[in-house]
């Protein structure tokens, strides 16, 4: 097992991916839930509801990026892998 | 993982030369365009603000100058209203006081046309009851149109002032006596009897026949008459209605 | 497949290395200060059509800082409508093919993020003092001065790495899809990265301003980011 640590390094990428993708999922799914309640309550803002969600969202992304920004990294700029 | 610095540097350089970039060729032009419209903005609106305003103040005076105009005629036509009313007024006073004046003249001649009517009338009637009763006395016997009288006569010389009687004593001559028909012997004896007794001497009689005396005496002398007739005594009552009558017309 | 953590060097100037993202910029920076140059050479005062959407985007600029800071936006109009413009700008440089937008490489966004980062210092004495500025750290205790140093570095960080993973996962995303599917498939995941490039350009100049903000308000606790966001929209 000479290549142990590109195998935990390709399993931990995999692994920081799916799991850092279950939370902002999950919160995204909330934003967007709560944002149709606010426009099926209230139609006519819907077009500031809509933009502040786009916003969220994208703040939300962010942390799914993260993640992906360390799988890339222990993939591609791994300080053990010579 | 390797940070290229250079790279790093270069964009900062680069972002901070694109910033100095825009800002003095995008961001500062623009800004000052939109503050040079906005002051133009400005400028307008108030220069339309200004020119309203004075509009205003120019309707505000028109206004003004009307509401005087308005007031100058109400006043104007107040007066000639007034006037009008003032003219008519003394024209209706006037009339009504000529028409008073010309109700009271007519008044005042009505009242004295039946006042001089009245007197008239009564005048009138006073000489008809007198008429009346002359003619009514006319129908007095012969007798007594005389003889009834002839004490009267005597009573009546009696009864004269003193002066007078003494004239009538005094007097010489005859005495006038005027009698309504012829007397007879005895009456003229019984006058100059009484006479005689009545002035204390001697009368000497001239009989005059006046039938106009309907009946009594009439003794003239010189300077005294003694009137004892029914005429006397009619002329008497009828001036006396008379003046009585004229006392009321008045 | 070659790492998109990596930059080459396309060539060198003497000891300097120019690499793929400073050529770009510079081919940015020509096209936006030229065409701003041009643009902005013959202003009138009854605007033209070109005018009226240079006019439209300054204002809606000062309008989102007026909004979010609460403040005169003048100051600060030319570095945040500057870095929007700028982080939009590189975003969509992908629509042009063979190139890749600079705030794809980290580099590009540490250097942003290092301007911010000055910026708000520099604002932040500016209005408080040295010293005022510095006491801004001990609020509300001194205890809190550890926390606050390592919020004002975490926050640029953060700053850093969301723009940075954003670009750079969409652009390593359709590298993967074309190396799959060449024909027209990327071309929605294209229309999403244009969305999201525009979307991270918000963000970062009014997460700047936040920043900014915060440290040039007088006594006032930092904006929440997230308050700031949902008031300002």
């Amino acid at each position: 097992m000479d290549n142990l640590i590109q195998v935990v390094s390709i399993a931990s990428a995999a692994l920081a991916v799916s799991f850092g993708a279950i939370g902002p999922a999950l919160g995204e799914g909330r934003a967007v839930a709560a944002a149709m309640d606010a426009i099926a309550r209230q139609p006519e803002s819907a077009g500031t509801l809509s933009r502040t969600l786009f916003v969220g969202l994208a703040m939300i992304e962010t942390m799914a990026i993260y993640c992906l920004v360390i799988a890339l990294l222990v993939l591609f700029a791994n300080p053990f892998v010579k | 993982m390797t940070i290229d610095w250079w790279t790093l540097a270069l964009q900062a350089i680069n972002v901070l030369v694109l910033l100095y970039i825009l800002s003095r060729f995008l961001f500062r032009p623009v800004v000052a365009m939109m503050a040079e419209r906005q002051a133009a903005a400005t400028r307008d609106l108030d220069a339309a603000r200004a020119a309203r305003a004075a509009a205003e103040a120019e309707q505000a005076k028109a206004t003004a100058e009307t509401a005087v105009i308005s007031a100058a005629r109400k006043d104007r036509l107040d007066a000639a209203t007034a006037e009008a009313q003032a003219q008519k007024d003394a024209l209706l006073a006037t009339a009504r006081a000529e028409a008073e004046a010309l109700r009271a003249a007519a008044a005042t001649d009505i009242a004295r046309a039946r006042a001089t009517a009245a007197r008239e009338d009564a005048d009138r009637a006073s000489r008809l009851a007198v008429d009346i009763a002359a003619r009514l006395l006319a129908r007095v016997p012969a007798a007594l149109q005389v003889s009834a009288f002839i004490d009267d006569l005597a009573a009546g010389v009696a009864a004269l002032p003193e002066a007078s009687r003494a004239a009538l004593v005094a007097a010489e001559g005859p005495l006038r006596l005027k009698a309504p028909r012829p007397l007879t012997d005895p009456e003229v004896r019984a006058c100059r009897d009484q006479l005689a007794a009545a002035l204390g001497r001697d009368v000497t009689l001239t009989l005059e026949v006046e039938p106009a005396l309907i009946a009594g005496l009439q003794l003239d002398a010189p300077h005294a008459v003694v009137r004892n007739t029914f005429r006397a005594d009619l002329d008497r009552i009828l001036k006396e209605l008379t003046r009585h009558g004229t006392r009321h017309g008045t | 497949m070659q790492s998109p953590l990596v930059t080459e060097a396309l060539f060198h100037l003497g000891p300097v290395p120019i690499t793929a993202p400073v050529a770009v910029t510079w081919g940015i920076l020509a096209v936006l200060g030229g065409g701003a140059f041009v643009a902005t050479r013959r202003l009138k005062l009854v605007p033209g059509r070109g005018q009226a959407l240079l006019e439209t985007i300054v204002a809606t600029i000062d309008a989102q800082i007026r909004d979010t800071m609460q403040a005169d936006p003048a100051p600060y109009r030319a570095l945040i409508g500057g870095i929007f413009l700028f982080v939009l700008t590189a975003n969509w440089v992908s629509l042009i093919p063979g190139l890749e937008p600079p705030t794809a490489h980290i580099e590009t966004d540490a250097a942003l993020a290092l301007i911010v980062f000055a910026a708000t210092i520099g604002y932040g004495i500016k209005a408080r003092g040295l010293v005022g500025y510095l006491k801004t750290f001990a609020e509300p205790t001194w205890v809190m001065i550890p926390l606050n140093v390592v919020e004002q570095i975490t926050r640029t960080f953060s700053l850093v790495v969301r723009l940075f993973g954003n670009i750079m996962s969409g652009v390593f995303v359709i590298g993967i899809i074309l190396s799959l599917a060449g024909l027209l498939v990327p071309i929605p995941l294209m229309a999403l990265d244009l969305l999201t490039g525009a979307v991270q350009a918000y963000i970062f100049a009014v997460l700047a301003t936040v920043f900014i903000g915060a440290a040039v308000s007088e006594g006032e606790a930092p904006a929440p980011r997230r308050d700031s966001l949902q008031k300002e929209r």
